[in-house]
């Protein structure tokens, strides 16, 4: 589903944000990717997305060679896979509907397969009722559910989340980690960076520590930090 | 392309001129600007071809005999006009003639001819040639006839038009292209404005996988949107303005009655004139899109 091999990534200034990864995700798998801020959580997901090239090492993603792929084929790549940031990412003037429909309009799907999908993710994420309404709206927990019924509309295998709570209080928090864990029991892959430590500590699930740009753990039923090592963890 | 998103495309495109109305006027103020001078070149031209395609059909001379010579020597001229092969038809001027066109092309200041009498203008002949390109050698035998004074040449006036028109449109070419370089700039400028108001758009589009092509469509609809309501204001402007001269033109005594030049109706060109513009438009609104998109929208 998605794997790293000897990934490192060295950005322009010479800021070393990740070293040496490897990583490997299986299909259907739920992965908590925590470390401080700073320590390149955001830089591994840019890496799946794309967004950013590994300067040394391999990424595939959903099949796609990542690491040798165009220009022209990244769109394809980041279709097949859903993604949520801590800011939304929402178009301020178009409704909740449209927002969600357009994912499906940028892969010129047909009206009809919109007009069945859009209200299908819009009611897995609880927002069928706010269908017409504007982000501005909506409350942040809403947005974030928005901007997720919008990652799943074209029914990807993998979701990436990166701080999809960061902007929210702890109870909305909650409520979109149990979202994501619906989510992934539909089978969906789900990779979520967080440092929300109270929820990973309880949600259970597979946990990959990185710290300064190294996996310093990676443990199923994790929690957020090691309490057998207790290695420290700024924050 | 799918039509449905043909059509999405097209609607952004003018939700993106509509929100960046200010830079959008401007620019089609400048398109139409260009189209104008272009168009008042083209009909100019037109019209320019036109004429000296008449005068070339019927390439005119006239012979005129000296003053002096009696009936005699003017019927001996009138049998060699008659006998040349290369003379399509010939209209002889009597003096009494003369006198009278003197008359009318002087109109109310015709009483400085009073007094006088027909036999101070001479007898002359308009000649019409099968062919314009016998026009010089012809003009050189009729001037070694006794009895002709000079032959007036009218494609000398043919030159000079020609000629005219060829350092008319020199300079039209240049302007056009300054003009039409302006209107490719403008609309890439307007068009960039339009990029940065989006690019917040832009980016989650690219999140969500919407290809290159796919985000730069609108933005050349709008490039082109602009260039085509530029092009339907100035077909409207030169249209009318120019139907404005020609009804001028037709009323003009002068110009009725001398026949010297004539005009296109606005019928024969409206059409010409309508393709020329959509064209410009078209190409100079994608051009425009383009500059933009090379220099700001690197998606
Ligand atoms: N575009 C960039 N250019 C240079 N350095 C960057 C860039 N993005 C992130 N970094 C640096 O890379 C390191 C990892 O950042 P990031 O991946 O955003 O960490 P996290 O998401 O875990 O907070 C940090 O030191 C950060 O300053
Ligand atoms: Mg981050």
């Amino acid at each position: 589903m998605v794997e790293l091999r000897n990934v490192s990534k060295t950005y322009a200034n010479g800021t070393v944000a990740l070293r040496d990864i490897n990583l490997r995700l299986d299909k259907g798998e739920f992965v908590f990717l925590v470390g401080p801020s700073g320590s390149g959580k955001s830089t591994l997901v840019k890496l799946l997305l794309k967004e950013e090239d590994a300067t040394e090492g391999e990424v595939y993603v959903n099949g796609y060679d990542v690491t040798s792929m165009t220009r022209q084929e990244i769109p394809y790549l980041r279709r097949s896979l859903g993604v949520v940031f801590q800011d939304f990412r929402l178009l301020p003037n178009k409704t909740v509907y449209e927002n969600v429909a357009f994912a499906m309009i940028i892969t010129e799907a047909l009206p009809k397969e919109i007009r069945r999908q859009v209200p299908m993710a819009l009611a897995l994420v609880g927002l069928s009722r706010k269908a017409n309404m504007y982000p501005h709206q909506l409350s942040g927990g809403e947005q974030q559910r928005v901007a997720l019924a919008r990652a799943l509309v074209n029914n990807p295998a993998l979701l990436i989340a990166d701080e999809p709570t960061g902007n929210l209080d702890p109870e909305t928090s909650w409520e979109i980690m149990k979202l994501l864990s619906e989510i992934n029991h539909r089978g969906t892959t789900v990779i979520v960076a967080t440092h929300e430590k109270s929820i990973v500590d309880a949600m259970k699930k597979r946990v990959v520590a990185i710290s300064k740009g190294v996996i310093v753990r990676d443990q199923e039923k994790g929690l957020y930090r090691d309490e057998d090592k207790n290695t420290p963890v700024l924050y | 392309m799918k039509i449905r998103t043909l059509r999405y495309f097209i609607k952004e495109g003018f939700i993106n001129s509509y929100r960046n109305k200010l830079m959008s006027l401007a620019s089609v103020l400048i398109v139409v600007t260009s189209l104008i001078i272009f168009g008042v070149f083209v009909l100019i031209s037109l019209n320019a071809q036109h004429n000296i395609g008449i005068w070339k059909e019927q390439p005119q001379l006239q012979a005129f005999c000296y003053q002096e010579i009696d009936d005699i020597q003017v019927r001996r001229v009138e049998e060699i006009i008659k006998a040349d092969e290369r003379i399509l038809s010939y209209e002889k001027v009597t003096r009494e003639q003369a006198l009278e066109r003197m008359r009318e092309r002087l109109g109310k200041d015709a009483a400085i001819l009073d007094g006088y009498g027909a036999d101070i203008f001479p007898v002359s002949f308009i000649i019409r040639l099968k062919d314009v390109s016998y026009s010089s050698e012809v003009v050189k035998d009729l001037e070694k006839v006794t009895g002709i004074e000079k032959v007036s040449y009218s494609q000398d006036t043919v030159e000079l038009i020609t000629r005219m028109s060829h350092w008319f449109s020199l300079g039209c070419s240049v302007m056009i292209i300054v003009f039409l370089v302006a209107s490719v700039f403008i609309i890439a400028n307007t068009i960039k404005l339009t990029v940065f108001a989006r690019r917040r758009e832009i980016s989650i589009m690219k999140y969500i996988g919407a290809t290159d092509w796919f985000i730069r469509w609108p933005f050349v609809v709008e490039g082109v949107i602009i260039s085509i309501t530029g092009a339907i204001l100035a077909f409207i402007v030169s249209a009318y303005g120019y139907k404005a001269v020609v009804d001028k033109f037709t009323q003009d005594a002068f110009f009725a009655q001398t026949n010297l030049l004539s005009m296109l109706s606005i019928e024969s060109v409206w059409s010409r004139l309508a393709v020329y513009y959509a064209v410009i438009a078209v190409v100079v609104g994608a051009a425009g899109s383009f500059v933009s998109m090379r220099r700001y929208l690197k998606v």
